[in-house]
């Protein structure tokens, strides 16, 4: 391998880092390439895709609240021919109209700026931002929450919520996404939702789930009244949301009850362990082979 | 510095377990090197393959593995033949035969199905190793059925000690499940919903007991039981960690009652007895 796959094969490491877990893997990923300066530039577009991807929080600078880093924060383009800032790292909080630069290794802030948002989208915007997070501290325990307009629409808005728990004292750790694009055009609320958990003490157990929603608005939402139809919004997601946890327990205890059961037994249908001075004797004979078919049913 | 291996094992514990060959892979190309250390200490999904003289499926792992060919324990063959493949002495072979036809009977009885192997090896001090292999796999009868697959790998030692026998157990199991929701149960609402929730992973414990030595036949019933053991206690230890573990953090993230109501009726509560007591 060369130095050029060598860092490819660590970036495909850093974005499959568990949540809470990206220190923990640079390290070791660090140890296994050790040239450090080749790393660090290196694996930045890694960092920079797995922190939008997941939603990283940060600290807001000169406010007491956290924003959400992902693509729909990043910072509009200010339209000056053209220029390709595709890359950058400068994303805002709607909530306190700032702007800030990200560090993808620090995950710190710095260089506040005002930003003055679109008038026209506003209002709703800062509606839906106003029932999210009256929804976040209602179901959530340490969640944060931002609501992006969509730049060049007045009627299409990004809901994105994260919920972080981070426990290595414990060996667990887990995240839960959720985001929402609200159409009034079209009438739409599109969603997905994604939990990951890890588990690691003594071993390495994963969850990770992926749900997709697609729904229509209810004719009462409407872009003129702003603070009811927000508060529908969030509420349809509420019940969404509500449900799908209700669904996950019920995969939970189809998992249980017709997967992990199929697998391995408990005890064989004998209700006792086996015999295994008998065992021995035996050989896999005409006697087992012929209860095959009742031992099967379970 | 730390240890490369130990960082690469570390790595192993953290990435996710459904891409743990694609990993341990590259992971192997960046340090050729470590390859031996390395596949020797990551436990990977066990591979079926089938023995060409007799017709009967066996499982492939690190242990059973000479260069690019397994062995099967079946018929003792190599597959892509090997002239000089490594083979357990004689003796030992002798109880390997006897302890796979053992270990098939304990597989039948807790597995109804999967495939089992047991491979063993003349270690230099005079002792010998070995490792139970058991795998199943659920393939759903429809899209919307749970699938998932079961990988016991149980390493031993034993050393003799006159009429007893010191044995040092490793097992790791690694389970992987995977449920695809849908929701065509209620069609009466407008929504689209799907999606799908994958449980995957391993774990890995170790045990050293001592038993009495009557034969050489008396190595398979202790293995067994401390198999048998093993299996019925890590059983117990995946169904806690995966249906009750991993659960219960999901509701440490998000609960489904309403926090803010809980809330309030706390204040009430406290309010109301501050009452009372006046």
């Amino acid at each position: 391998m060369d130095s050029t796959e060598r860092i490819q094969a660590a970036s495909k490491f850093l974005l499959q880092a568990p949540p809470g877990e990206i220190n923990d893997v640079l390290n070791d990923v660090r140890n296994i390439i050790s040239d450090d300066d080749q790393l660090q530039e290196g694996v930045l577009p890694a960092l920079r895709e797995y922190n939008l991807a997941q939603f990283m929080t940060a600290e807001v600078p000169g406010h007491q609240h956290q924003s959400i880093v992902s693509s729909a924060a990043r910072v509009p383009k200010t339209g000056e021919e053209g220029e390709e800032e595709e890359e950058s790292d400068r994303f805002w909080d709607p909530r306190s109209r700032t702007s800030f630069r990200f560090d993808h290794l620090s995950l710190e802030t710095s260089d506040p700026q005002p930003v003055e948002p679109d008038a026209e989208s506003e209002p709703f915007r800062a509606a839906l931002e106003q029932s999210s997070l009256t929804y976040l501290v209602a179901h959530f325990h340490d969640g944060v929450a931002s609501v992006f307009p969509i730049e060049g629409s007045i009627s299409r808005f990004i809901i994105q919520i994260v919920a972080n728990k981070y426990n290595p004292s414990n060996y667990w750790s887990g995240r839960w996404r959720s985001e929402y694009i609200v159409d009034l055009d079209e009438r739409q609320l599109q969603g997905k939702i994604l939990v990951n958990v890890h588990y690691y003490e003594q071993g390495n157990v994963q969850l990770s789930t992926i749900h997709a929603i697609a729904l229509a608005l209810p004719p009462a939402i409407t872009p003129s009244s702003a603070s009811s139809s927000a508060s529908k919004i969030l509420a349809l997601i509420e019940a969404e949301e509500g449900k799908y946890q209700n669904a996950l327990n019920d995969a939970y205890a189809e998992m249980g009850e017709k997967t992990f059961k199929g697998l391995r037994r408990a005890l064989p249908m004998t209700r006792s362990k086996l015999d295994w001075d008998k065992v021995l004797g035996y050989k896999l004979g005409a006697e087992l082979t012929s209860n095959k078919g009742a031992l099967g049913v379970a | 510095m730390t240890d490369l291996v130990d960082s690469m094992l570390d790595l192993m514990r953290r990435l996710p377990p459904t891409h743990v060959e694609e990993n341990v892979s590259a992971l192997v190309q960046m340090c050729p090197d470590y390859a031996d250390d390395l596949l020797g200490s990551v436990d990977q999904p066990l591979k079926v393959l089938t023995d060409k003289a007799t017709g009967k499926e066996y499982l492939a792992c690190d242990y059973n593995r000479d260069g690019e060919s397994h062995r099967s324990p079946w018929s003792n063959e190599y597959d892509p033949p090997l002239e000089d493949g490594t083979l357990p002495s004689p003796k030992l072979r002798k109880l390997e035969i006897a302890a796979n036809e053992a270990f098939d009977t304990y597989r039948e009885m807790y597995y109804e199905g999967g495939v089992s192997s047991v491979f063993l090896w003349d270690l230099d001090d005079g002792g010998f190793a070995g490792v139970v292999l058991l795998k199943k796999v659920l393939n759903p009868a429809s899209p919307s059925e749970p699938s998932g697959s079961w990988d016991s790998i149980h390493v031993f030692e034993a050393t003799e000690r006159g009429r007893q026998a010191h044995y040092k157990l490793t097992s790791t199991i690694m389970l992987q499940m995977v449920d695809r929701a849908s929701d065509a149960k209620d069609a009466k609402d407008e929504g689209k919903r799907d999606g799908e929730v994958s449980l995957s992973g391993s774990m890995t414990r170790q045990t050293e007991q001592d038993w009495p030595l009557q034969d050489q036949t008396s190595h398979i019933s202790n293995t067994g039981r401390m198999v048998e053991e093993m299996e019925i206690k890590m059983r117990n230890l995946l169904q806690e960690v995966y249906f009750g573990k991993t659960r219960d953090i999901v509701f440490d993230l998000r609960s489904i009652d309403d926090l803010e109501k809980a809330r309030r009726q706390r204040e009430l509560q406290k309010e109301l007895v501050g009452f009372i007591k006046r």
